[in-house]
């Protein structure tokens, strides 16, 4: 916030004003639709109705915005068609990122695998490809997401557990065992700045040993610093600057050497997860890509070069509307901001390209099967509201990671979607909408007024280290859990229409055994092989990266080419940046 | 009491934990307690578990509740043990949604009763994970699961009950 002296409301409120609009609606006729409307109010519609016109929903994850009974011209006067909506593939981009969209490309079934070893997952994974997944989606178990070798103490009896362990690059190619790394799109879920410049450097490594050009690697990573210092539980924390630091590191270094890379996927998602609304997820998740992008401009990087590999990844949860209606609106809020904020000139730069997941909070342990549903319902507001990628969750992952019949089936939820619904042949059929315009403005004005609470709080990293972002979750969810045990938040068959009957078995997923031996075998057989010069001075390179303020990516990558492990590469950050003790939410 | 998640030290042998859980005997709990005491609480995530959503719900729940909590944050069962015995506390309660509740749940009940904590505190679990494992749980001694669907009453009324 140092040379921008106002804040991004203050500028799209100015840039904004200065637009001549041609609303849709002219006076003449909302005069009488006014007349149609008070004559209906007072001859049709109850007095209960008309003293409770609006009602602000309660759902899980929702953001309590007020719905009116019925919405009409009125709801919405000012509505110009150009400046608001625009048509598919044209600014504002309120309709969908490409004019074509779905006719030109289905959204890509892309969803999460990752289990016991490496061996275990690459057997999923080929599963999926088998039965028409598109795209690959990999999660690491929890050792491995909190960058610890899988024979660290820290490791004991979590190795291989809720994703695939992997601790170098060795591990990594045994998980991309027969999959065209050119060929096949790859979302490597880092989540964190830290384990991203750990773990992609360690992908980079296996493609080149395979012989495969970076400028041919389609793919994603997360690498978002909400997950590693705001959602994340755990012992060691880098303080929250350090983390911008390699978020943007890692940025720079896949922007010039892996071109068709998604260089970061800003994570909504996690935070929804977390606890929070669907109005502060989009707003959290914008305040770190503002931060992004001054970053990206003090290094002395064009916004129009840059933006055009950024991608969002959202949640979908259960209230219907307000989850189309968001999409939309933080494609134009989005699309705003980067043209009137940081002056961009190129198109493509102005996108906000998400991959949407349905929420798993929202899935319920009782009566199981009622998740299918949910699902499906998740999964259709995403496409309604023109997401490019999706995971649909899977019923039993109200218990575990999900069977391979449940994974199939999640699977199929999408190509039914696509296939027999007929909901994506055309472009944004919501638009227009009195309902879905008018909750699409409200959402994005409550969007940008928390996006410019962050701002007044010294933007996000310090409102991050200040806590402030801590205690605005911990108190939705609290909230949110007040309002599930009071009934005021519906659950079927937890706290209404609970039968109460034992729900049909079902099949859970069990974790293989003896991953952990199998894996602590490998460790101690490559530290053995390795050539542990090349490790020490490789390790000791990066250190100097870090303390000298190189972009450490380089480093990193010739890390993962000599072998080094995942819990060495996170020992040298804590050693070079120190630990930082995390606000208490309790 | 303070969140400590910050550079603890890692003092523990991981060796001595391979361990499979077995049924524990339950002891008598301590009955000179006074009623009027505040009951303890302490409150952790079980090793490396990035989801605490759950637990802080929780440990606010137990406070409102008139209970004394003490959440660590992420711990490793010696740990959770060691500073059990430091504050001394009436209830242990761990949380697990990663998958390694039985795993990592055997082995702090083991580290209890090597301690001699088993019989004097009560330990509880809550997390995601299967109905039959919560069955489970409580086979291996955990005198206490909550799976996701649990209130507030039957949390604090639970726990009331234990000690």
């Amino acid at each position: 916030m140092e040379k921008q002296m106002k804040r991004t409301k203050e500028i799209l409120h100015e840039k904004l004003a200065g637009q001549p609009r041609t609303p849709l609606y002219s006076a003449e006729a909302l005069a009488s639709i006014r007349r149609t409307v008070d004559q209906w109010m007072n001859a049709v519609v109850r007095q209960t109705d008309r003293d409770n016109w609006h009602k602000t929903p309660h759902t899980v994850l929702g953001s309590d915005t007020p719905r009116e009974l019925l919405y009409t011209p009125l709801s919405n006067p000012d509505l110009d068609y150009e400046q608001d909506l625009g048509n598919s593939g044209q600014a504002p981009f309120t309709r969908g990122i490409h004019a074509n969209m779905y006719r030109g490309r289905e959204f890509t079934m892309r969803q999460l695998t990752g289990f016991g070893s490496p061996e275990q997952t690459n057997e999923r994974l080929r599963f999926m490809l088998d039965h028409g997944a598109t795209g690959l989606n990999i999660l690491f178990d929890l050792p491995t997401i909190q960058m610890y070798d899988s024979d660290d103490p820290f490791a004991v009896a979590q190795v291989g557990m809720s994703g695939v362990c992997v601790d170098s690059v060795e591990d990594m190619a045994r998980l991309f065992k027969d999959v065209p790394l050119d060929e096949v799109t790859i979302s490597i879920v880092t989540h964190y700045p830290s384990n991203t410049a750990i773990l992609f450097p360690m992908f980079l490594a296996l493609a080149e040993e395979r012989g495969v050009p970076w400028e041919k690697l389609q793919g994603s990573v997360q690498n978002d610093i909400t997950l590693e210092e705001v959602i994340r539980s755990g012992s060691e924390y880098i303080p929250p600057k350090d983390c911008f630091r390699i978020q943007c590191d890692n940025i720079e270094f896949i922007r010039r050497n892996v071109p068709r890379w998604n260089f970061i996927t800003i994570n909504g998602y996690n935070l929804r997860e977390f606890g929070t609304s669907a109005v502060t997820e989009m707003a959290v998740a914008v305040s770190n890509g503002i931060g992004i992008l001054d970053e990206l401009v003090r290094r002395g990087y064009d916004v129009d070069a840059t933006a055009d590999r950024l991608a969002f990844f959202w949640s979908a949860a259960n209230d219907f509307f307000e989850e189309i209606a968001r999409i939309r609106a933080i494609r134009r809020l989005w699309y705003r901001i980067v043209k009137y904020r940081f002056n961009a000139q190129n198109p493509r730069a102005m996108l906000m390209r998400c991959h949407v997941q349905t929420s798993g909070v929202c899935l319920i342990q009782d009566e199981p099967r009622n998740n299918i549903i949910r699902s499906a319902y998740h999964a259709l507001a995403a496409v309604l509201g023109g997401a490019q990628s999706l995971h649909v969750d899977s019923y039993d992952e109200a218990y575990s990671v999900p069977t391979e019949e449940a994974a199939l089936l999640s699977l199929r939820t999408q190509q039914i979607l696509q296939k027999e619904t007929g909901v994506t042949d055309v472009a944004d059929p919501l638009g227009g909408s009195f309902y879905v315009e008018a909750l699409t403005r409200d959402i994005e004005a409550r969007i940008l007024d928390e996006v410019d609470e962050i701002e007044r709080l010294g933007g996000y990293v310090k409102a991050i280290e200040d806590g402030e972002i801590y205690s605005k979750v911990a108190s939705y969810f609290t909230e949110q859990q007040r309002l599930i045990e009071r009934g005021e938040i519906a659950l079927v068959g937890q706290n209404v229409y609970r039968s109460g009957a034992e729900g049909p078995a079902i099949d859970v997923f069990r974790y293989p055994e003896g991953v952990e031996e199998e894996q602590k075998a490998r460790l101690q057989q490559l530290r053995l092989t390795r050539d542990s010069g090349k490790v020490r001075s490789a390790l000791s390179a990066l250190r100097d990266a870090c303390l000298k303020g190189y972009n450490i990516l380089p480093y990193s990558v010739a890390c993962a080419r000599a072998r080094c492990t995942e819990g060495e590469l996170f020992k040298v950050f804590k050693d070079a940046f120190g630990l930082w003790k995390p606000p208490a939410l309790f | 009491m303070p969140l400590d998640c910050g550079n603890r030290p890692r003092s523990f042998d991981a060796s001595q934990m391979i361990h499979k859980g077995h049924p524990i005997e339950k002891g008598e709990r301590r009955d000179t307690k006074e009623m009027t005491k505040k009951i303890k609480v302490l409150l952790s995530k079980l090793g490396l578990d990035v989801h605490n959503r759950g637990i802080i719900t929780v440990a606010k729940m137990l406070r409102n509740a008139g209970m004394e909590v003490v959440y660590l944050g992420n711990a490793l069962p010696e740990e959770i043990v060691s500073v059990a015995i430091q504050e001394d506390v009436d209830v242990v309660g761990v949380s697990s949604l990663g998958g390694a509740h039985l795993s990592l749940g055997s082995l702090l009940l083991k580290e209890a009763e090597d301690k001699g904590l088993k019989d004097r505190v009560a330990f509880l679990m809550g997390g995601v994970f299967a109905p039959s494992d919560g069955e489970r749980l409580q086979e291996i001694g955990f005198d206490g699961v909550f799976l996701p669907g649990a209130t507030s009453e039957q949390i604090v009324s639970g726990i009331k009950n234990l000690v």
